[in-house]
């Protein structure tokens, strides 16, 4: 088939979600209308994250004495873009858009935008927005690269109902737990200043120590629940597949269940043992950078996620 | 019909004078009735608190003549005999109507952006309106005042932030705990600050006081009027489980509280977050103990700069408070005195 040829049937195809599998992003057509807008409309999205991440820096210079009705508005028109680039892959593909590293890692950032937004309704919560927009920025550059987003199959050989589920849920799981570093992040900033920098603790809007503290637990503990639910439905659609135990050493489902223990570490170390305060946010900071510096790798060496 | 002000201040006068001239919440009714029916205002509203004695009246006569009948009336009405020179301030337009909008503003209180007056200006109008001593010209000048004070509010930083040690401390619980309503604070030590400083926890809804002095009898008189209870000085650290904001305010020579008795401290604690407010000299409290987990400890200075540090701040406004009053001003009585030339009989107190 000659190039123009190949061309007129992708654009046929693009009107019908998932007609043909080979679709590719290597192959450029048009901008807004084409079958590639989805990934356009993220790339604003990731463009709006950027802007509210150098406003945040502007309110972190204030101490977070100025209102965050900007940001908020920023973050909104953001998950405006961000979610019409998810209904365009979705209908695009015929199916929840987590079925490759570029749309988990899409799906994690949508979460943590969406559990913002609600909890931002809050205006003494509203700054949290200023410590996860870095976060969401961070996480969109890094799904845009090339390389995440491969040859789109439209229906993967192990593509069902539970891999949706488990997909869905653990990504909604990270976003849980991203935002809860995102507001450990601020619980240390406003402890510290409480501490030593008395006039700027005083002088600031955030809100008290104590409640940033329980919604740090809360995000957690929500986003442990959802961890657990989402590992349970890709265990039981691991064993519908012929030969589930061949992938018992999966690198992907070894480093699940060591995140899971780190995550169920926290919560015992905070509910059981009082040890809340400063080394649960410190905790809860550093279990989710660990997860975010190692997720993609691991994900690339396990063969059961990379059929 | 000129808005005159006459009155007295801390500004003017000490309190020996102005408890004189002090009106009963009672008596004010018939007080306004008796200026009302001598002929010397038309309108009138009496405001008298601790710090001020005012009369604020709408008059036909000359204002030279009204503040001669108003200051007879006073001086009459407490059958004061003494004689009185700058005791006393006469305000007329456009001074007049520019003090009464800062008085609701807080701009002439002795705590400066301070609330309370309003609430008091507020009632003394009321009172007069209700009784049938105010109409369209006062009641005007009033509302005017009332939305001047709550412009300043909204606008400016002249009420922003606490300037006493007590509201200081209480902000800074606010800071740390979620809701003081389930706080349980210990006072250690009955000196003045710390009592206020635990009237001002109590009136944001701290749950229960405990007082602990060396001298019991002083810990349980204090206790009583603050509806807590008094422990022994030896026990106050088995109450430490319970509590969650220390005020301690003790003449000990030494450190009371260390890092070493409050480590275990905190573990029976289950390491909740604690507030220690530590307002002796010779402090009370280790500083090192600031380093701990979950525990935060201020002492006098950090409080007083804190309070330095916003009335400053409200410092910093008055002119923009003065520049917002002033156009308010001009707004209500007319462009007659725009620049600033008033008919004032005796110029205001640092006007």
């Amino acid at each position: 088939m000659n190039p123009a040829n190949r061309q007129r049937s992708w654009r046929a195809a693009a009107l019908t979600p998932c007609a043909n599998p080979s679709l590719t992003y290597s192959d450029n057509v048009d901008w807004l209308t084409d079958q590639h807008s989805d990934r356009h409309f993220f790339l604003l999205s990731v463009a709006v994250y950027g802007v509210s991440m150098i406003y945040s820096v502007f309110l972190w210079r204030k101490g977070f004495r100025e209102d965050n009705r900007v940001n908020y508005f920023l973050l909104l028109s953001a998950f405006g873009l961000h979610t019409t680039a998810m209904v365009l892959r979705g209908f695009r593909f015929n199916h929840c858009p987590v079925s490759n590293l570029y749309e988990a890692t899409m799906f994690v950032a949508w979460t943590i935008v969406t559990v913002y937004l609600v909890v931002g309704v809050w205006s003494r919560l509203r700054f949290l927005g200023a410590f996860a927009s870095p976060v969401l920025f961070g996480i969109g550059v890094f799904a845009l690269m090339p390389g995440l987003d491969p040859t789109h199959a439209a229906t993967a050989e192990n593509s069902n109902v539970w891999t949706s589920l488990h997909a869905a849920l653990l990504s909604l799981a990270y976003g849980a737990f991203g935002l809860s570093s995102a507001a450990a992040l601020m619980y240390l900033t406003q402890e510290r200043n409480l501490k030593f920098n008395k006039l700027k603790a005083i002088f600031s809007l955030l809100p008290p120590i104590q409640r940033l503290e329980a919604v740090v637990g809360r995000l957690l503990l929500a986003g442990f629940i959802l961890l657990s639910l989402g590992l349970a439905a890709g265990a039981f659609d691991l064993s519908r597949l012929n030969n589930p135990h061949a992938y018992r050493g999966d690198p992907k489902i070894v480093w699940s269940g060591l995140v899971w223990l780190l995550y169920f570490g926290l919560i015992l170390m905070r509910w059981k043992f009082a040890q809340g305060g400063r080394r649960f946010a410190l905790g809860a900071i550093g279990t989710f950078v660990f997860v975010l510096l190692t997720f993609w790798g691991v994900n690339l060496l396990s063969p059961l996620h990379n059929q | 019909m000129p808005f005159l002000v006459i009155g007295l201040s801390h500004h003017s006068s000490p309190v020996a004078i102005r408890e004189r001239f002090a009106f009963a919440e009672a008596r004010i009714p018939a007080a306004l009735q008796l200026l009302r029916d001598s002929g010397t205002a038309e309108e009138a509203v009496i405001l008298s608190t601790c710090n001020r004695v005012e009369i604020y009246a709408f008059t036909t006569l000359e204002p030279r003549q009204a503040f001669d009948g108003l200051q007879e009336f006073l001086v009459t009405c407490h059958e004061y005999r003494d004689p009185l020179t700058d005791e006393l301030y006469k305000l007329s337009e456009p001074q007049s109507i520019q003090h009464l909008f800062k008085v609701a503003c807080g701009l002439d209180s002795m705590v400066l952006g301070e609330t309370e007056i309003l609430g008091q200006l507020k009632k003394a109008y009321d009172v007069a309106l209700q009784h049938g001593h105010t109409r369209g010209r006062l009641n005007k000048a009033f509302q005017k005042a009332f939305n001047v004070a709550k412009q300043i509010r909204t606008e400016t930083n002249i009420q922003r932030g606490s300037i006493s040690i007590g509201s200081v401390a209480v902000e800074l619980a606010e800071k740390i705990f979620s809701s003081l309503a389930a706080r349980d604070v210990m006072i250690i030590g009955a000196g003045d600050t710390g009592e206020k400083t635990a009237r001002a926890l109590l009136s944001r809804g701290a749950r229960s006081i405990i007082v602990s002095n060396r001298s019991l009898e002083k810990a349980v008189a204090l206790a009583g009027e603050l509806g807590g209870r008094a422990v022994p000085f030896e026990e106050w650290a088995r109450e430490f489980p319970n509590i969650d904001i220390v005020i301690s305010s003790t003449a000990a020579p030494h450190h009371i509280l260390d890092r070493q008795k409050l480590e275990p401290l905190m573990k029976l604690r289950r390491n909740r977050s604690l507030l220690l407010i530590d307002i002796a000299v010779p402090r009370d409290i280790d500083p090192q103990v600031n380093f701990m987990e979950n525990v935060f400890l201020y002492n006098i200075d950090d409080l007083q700069a804190i309070a330095d540090d916003y009335l400053k701040q409200r410092k910093e406004e008055i002119s923009r408070c003065e520049q917002i009053i002033r156009e308010k001003a001009e707004s209500i009585l007319g462009s007659r005195y725009r620049g600033g030339a008033g008919s004032a009989v005796k110029p205001a107190f640092g006007s």
